[in-house]
């Protein structure tokens, strides 16, 4: 149902594009809920989180307070790393987050260390989001230079210090262990789980990683309170959420709203519908990952409850719209390609099978499917999750990733998919291809891949 | 010593920043491509020393990393996306917009001139203003072929 007006928190003024600096974040109230956190135990802060539901924004979705309280007690130090390696397709609301509300994400962060007990903490920012990178070192100066970060946290004798690193390109780093062998120095590979971060991470030590979002909503929780929080409630998803909608919707954007909409009202109300009222064909609701929705899933909620209930994930929030005009198989051919590139080539499942599906799905695309084609793509991708040659076998869930997409795009289009390959390509008149001007195939996909790289599959 | 000799006191104080030195490398060869545009086998070399690593240990890293340059770029980097949802709305045909217009030969990474250089990225992160690229370090999004070319050819 369309939530009664509220207020929006975390990105109220987005059209702006303004950055909220220091002295206009205090104006308005900020960095008090850090002053009411000094004044809290760590277990205090942490059962106030775990009562309001708050869950991780990134994509797994995992009860932030719970997570927080699997450090094993008295072993330290601790450290906290904020995954801002924001890559997954259709996902694009940490960059704003950060840019213009830099210290809302800081405050958030040093009360998670208090609630952690961490003295330091890590900002891992993607390589291409420079500018954020750059608002985000900019804030934290002015909060050393303002008593807030450094050795004396407002006076309370507390310490926490924060860094600001940047990726370098790799997909991979937004894996949580991945994101930590990236800090340490080394190539992006993941880790296998167990023993957990909380356990062993960064260095060997207990190590909790937050999305940006997820530690942005803490200062909002202590302020506002509890109650406030789960005022925003379906099921079990409380608060607000950044919502990417990108594609083929008239205003495309990144929308604050409580996780109580349907698919229907984000879409055709909040989105304005779809361009030149066209018919909506599919939607990718929460990054590339995530199984695909047809249009007869309009009415079901964005939430997590609600879109598991439909067959897929609110996962990152990154909704991705297509309307008629887009061939389903080249579509899925793109998104096999951005896995194959990013699959860090690791472990066996992920690298070869991630390969094996945009390979045969370039074939299909391009006019060269054979028969067996389809059969092939099951076999590997499965039928869904926990099925197939790849998910459940890789190190990491980036095996899995690869996989879902086709497993559900075959399961939904199975007839389009029987048609590339009996008439020896795509119907569609708009359809994007990879052909150079000779009408010779070429895989630019990897055209910028060094001869020499860590990928040359 | 050579790429990075004035910088003794800034590496340093990068790697204090760190529990392990080793931490540094990546911001370490972020400045060596800063300021050389590119990362260079004797880059490399240098930078195993100030980590204390070997050559090969910081090829391993570069080479995984794909926004490090391993050759030489334009005067204009351009990174531009070409993940789906930039792709339904048309990054196939402004990269080929740019390839015809900004003198790209057939296959070639470096414009004729060598003003751009031009690659075909992964997700950018600005998926609700595709289609997007990067110019240098500046993200532009919402590209239609007058806004590209008003951007292009102000750096022309």
């Amino acid at each position: 149902m369309p939530a009664a007006a509220y207020e929006k928190v975390l990105l109220p003024n987005i059209e702006k594009n303004e950055t909220e600096w220091l002295s206009a974040y205090q104006k308005g109230g900020g960095y008090t809920a850090l002053r009411t956190a000094l004044g809290m135990t760590p277990e205090a802060i942490t059962n106030l989180v775990k009562d309001a539901g708050l869950r991780g924004r990134g994509g797994a979705g995992f009860p932030t307070g719970l997570k927080w309280s699997f450090l094993p007690k008295g072993v330290g130090p601790r450290y906290l790393a904020i995954n801002a390696d924001e890559s997954e397709p259709g996902t694009c609301k940490d960059r704003p987050l950060m840019e213009q509300r830099p210290h809302s994400m800081i405050e958030g962060i040093i009360i998670t260390c208090l609630a952690i007990e961490s003295q330091q903490a890590f900002v891992y920012i993607r390589g291409e989001y420079y500018n954020s990178a750059k608002v985000v070192q900019k804030a934290v100066d002015e909060c050393y230079a303002a008593g807030i970060l450094g050795n004396n946290v407002l006076g309370s004798g507390k310490r926490v210090d924060l860094v600001v690193h940047r990726g370098a390109g790799a997909y991979i780093c937004g894996e949580e262990t991945a994101l930590l062998t990236s800090l340490e120095g080394y190539r992006g590979y993941p880790k296998l789980k167990p023993p957990f971060p909380a356990i062993s991470g960064l260095y060997g030590k207990p190590t909790i990683i937050n999305n940006v979002e997820t530690v942005t909503n803490v200062p909002y929780i202590l302020n506002k309170g509890v109650d406030w929080f789960k005022s925003f409630v379906h099921e079990k998803s409380t608060g607000l959420r950044l919502l990417c909608v990108s594609g083929h919707v008239k205003k495309p954007g990144v929308y604050e709203v409580p996780m109580t909409y349907t698919l229907r009202e984000i879409i055709y109300d909040i989105c304005g519908g779809i361009r030149n009222d066209h018919d909506l064909k599919f939607i990718i609701p929460g990054g590339s990952s995530v199984p695909w929705l047809l249009p007869d899933k309009l009415d079901a909620v964005c939430s997590m409850e609600g879109l598991q209930a439909a067959g897929s994930f609110l996962g990152s929030a990154g909704m991705m719209v297509m309307d008629h005009t887009v061939c389903p198989v080249w579509a899925l051919t793109n998104l096999s390609a951005f896995y194959r590139h990013e699959s860090c080539g690791q472990c066996t499942p992920c690298r070869e099978g991630s390969a094996w599906l945009h390979k045969i799905l370039l074939r299909i695309e391009t006019g060269h499917g054979q028969e067996g084609d389809l059969q092939m793509l099951r076999s590997i991708a499965g039928t869904g999750p926990g099925t197939g040659m790849i998910c459940g076998r890789s190190i990491c869930a980036l095996g899995d990733a690869a996989a879902w997409p086709v497993s559900s795009a075959l399961n939904l289009y199975w007839n389009e998919f029987e048609e590339h390959v009996k008439n020896k390509g795509c119907g569609y008149k708009n359809k994007r291809f990879w052909m150079n001007k000779a009408g010779n195939f070429v895989n630019d996909a990897f055209a910028h891949k060094p001869t020499w790289g860590h990928a040359a599959h | 010593m050579a790429i990075l000799k004035n910088r003794h006191d800034e590496i340093e104080k990068l790697c204090a920043k760190y529990p392990s030195r080793r931490s540094a490398l990546l911001p370490v060869l972020w400045m060596v491509q800063e300021q050389e545009g590119w990362v260079s086998q004797d880059a490399m070399k240098e930078v195993a020393e100030i980590i204390g690593c070997t050559a090969a240990e910081v090829y391993e890293v570069v080479s995984f990393y794909t926004m490090y340059n391993q050759k030489p770029v334009g005067r204009h980097h351009i990174q531009f996306c070409h993940t789906l949802a930039c792709a339904i709305c048309g990054s196939h045909e402004a990269v080929g917009h740019i390839r015809e217009k900004y003198g790209f030969d057939e296959g070639a990474s470096i414009s004729r001139d060598g003003k751009f250089s031009l690659v075909e990225v992964e997700c950018i992160g600005a998926c609700t203003e595709a289609p997007a690229m990067l110019v240098g370090e500046t993200l532009y999004g919402n590209l239609t072929p007058e806004r590209l070319d008003e951007v292009l050819n102000a750096r022309n």
